[in-house]
């Protein structure tokens, strides 16, 4: 009788080369981006804003030359004046030039991923079959199956935030003039914080009618308990509405702050220390971006999915529902 | 004046720093407790950090508003 050959032997070899391949690869990276880091100085020395060429001392000057102020740069129209909060210029900052060249990749790249599927697939297509998938589970597994709706939303947000935070790592956005990471510009992400309010909020009101998404918020209806009952709801329901006005607020707020604080960070450590410490750095910032673009796409997610949900599931109609099933007095429905 | 508002506004980053501080503390020991449930609990205790990191980002942007909004 032949011996069976273990598990070991059958999944055995080619297993290990890929680990040791990845592993190998970021302990390459490391000392690459030391070389880059190094050149990149001894090519391009910092120079106090707006004099090219001029000379500079450490360390203020260096600072000076690589700090980023939170206003973006105009590159089209006019620039409005420093000192204001809120002001209405027409002009294209820097941050909306990158937005448009990421957005524009992706589309471009999505395009032509649709375009050339084979039914064997090839790495491209089987890379990208796995991203979609391992997001669409993620996003399943945060909001339950009646989450599967909503997945293109959650998708898209999630990798546009992804690639315009990543892209303010890539060198030569962020220290040349008319390219900037587009999320490190408090306008941009108050406009994506905007665009998950009007989805959701538009969600809410296509569910469940406008009536009864209202009715979340001034509950009328409790008033037939009893008068305490009536006024312990409308008091829970002012806050729940002062929570919806918070929640793009807080949206936009944490993304812009992560990302232009970590791109401050990096600049000013850059100037400080020249290599060897901005590389730690830049792989944290990595890390972090990634963390935001999760938490804002999961957020939306979970606004979304908490605007539809009708008053019958908070309220635990289900168990009344099931309980008068169990007991025969009602024959089963689907959940609403 | 305004440097010494940003600075003031920059002391408020110490209460998510507390609260991750604690998050980590509590993900490891239940990780120690039950290793079999450790990617569950890796990956809500990196969203919770991201959610405590949002708020000390708050108390940053009032310090740049101090600093570069200038006028009434």
């Amino acid at each position: 009788m032949h011996e069976r050959p273990s598990d070991r032997e059958i999944a055995g070899p080619a297993e290990q080369p890929r680990k040791r391949d990845r592993r190998r690869w970021l302990l390459a990276a490391i000392p690459i981006l030391l070389v880059v880091d190094a050149v990149a100085f001894a090519l391009v020395p910092p120079f106090p804003p707006g004099q090219p060429g001029a000379a500079c001392q450490f360390p203020v000057c260096f600072i000076n030359g690589n700090f980023e102020f939170p206003a973006p740069a105009t590159v089209i129209g006019q620039a409005p004046e420093p000192g204001q909060i809120l002001s209405f210029v027409p002009g294209i900052s820097s941050t909306i030039l990158t937005m448009w060249i990421v957005g524009g990749a992706l589309l471009i790249a999505a395009f032509l991923l649709g375009r050339l599927r084979k039914p064997v697939p090839g790495r491209i297509q089987n890379f990208s079959e796995w991203a979609y998938e391992s997001i669409r589970n993620f996003g399943l597994s945060i909001g339950g199956p009646e989450a599967a709706p909503y997945i293109p939303i959650f998708a898209s947000f999630f990798l546009l935030i992804l690639f315009s935070n990543w892209s303010g790592l890539v060198p030569p956005i962020g220290k040349v003039e008319f390219l900037r990471a587009p999320t490190s510009d408090v306008n941009i992400t108050i406009g994506l914080a905007l665009t998950s309010f009007v989805i959701f909020e538009f969600e809410g009101f296509r569910k469940l009618g406008v009536r009864g998404y209202l009715g979340k918020f001034f509950p009328f209806y409790e008033f037939r308990n009893g008068l305490g009952a009536g006024l312990i709801a409308m008091f829970v329901g002012l806050i729940e509405l002062m929570l919806e006005f918070v929640k793009p607020v807080t949206l936009s707020m944490r993304l812009f702050g992560n990302i232009y604080a970590g791109e401050v960070a990096i600049g000013v450590i850059t100037s400080l220390t020249i290599v060897l410490v901005p590389v730690a750095l830049l792989l944290l910032e990595g890390m972090l971006n990634l963390i935001q673009a999760v938490i804002f796409s999961v957020l939306s997610l979970v606004f979304i999915l908490s605007a539809i949900e009708s008053h019958h599931q908070e309220e635990g109609h289900i168990a009344q529902d099931a309980m008068s099933v169990a007991e025969g007095h009602a024959s089963p429905s689907p959940a609403h | 004046m305004e440097h010494i508002g940003a600075g003031l506004a920059a002391i408020g980053v110490i209460g998510p720093g507390i609260g991750i501080g604690i998050l980590g503390g509590l993900a490891a020991g239940a990780i120690g407790r039950n290793p079999d449930a450790g990617s569950q609990i890796r990956g809500l205790a990196i969203i919770l950090a991201g959610f405590a990191e949002g708020l000390g980002v708050l108390a940053i942007v009032v310090g740049l508003l101090t600093i570069f909004i200038t006028g009434s």
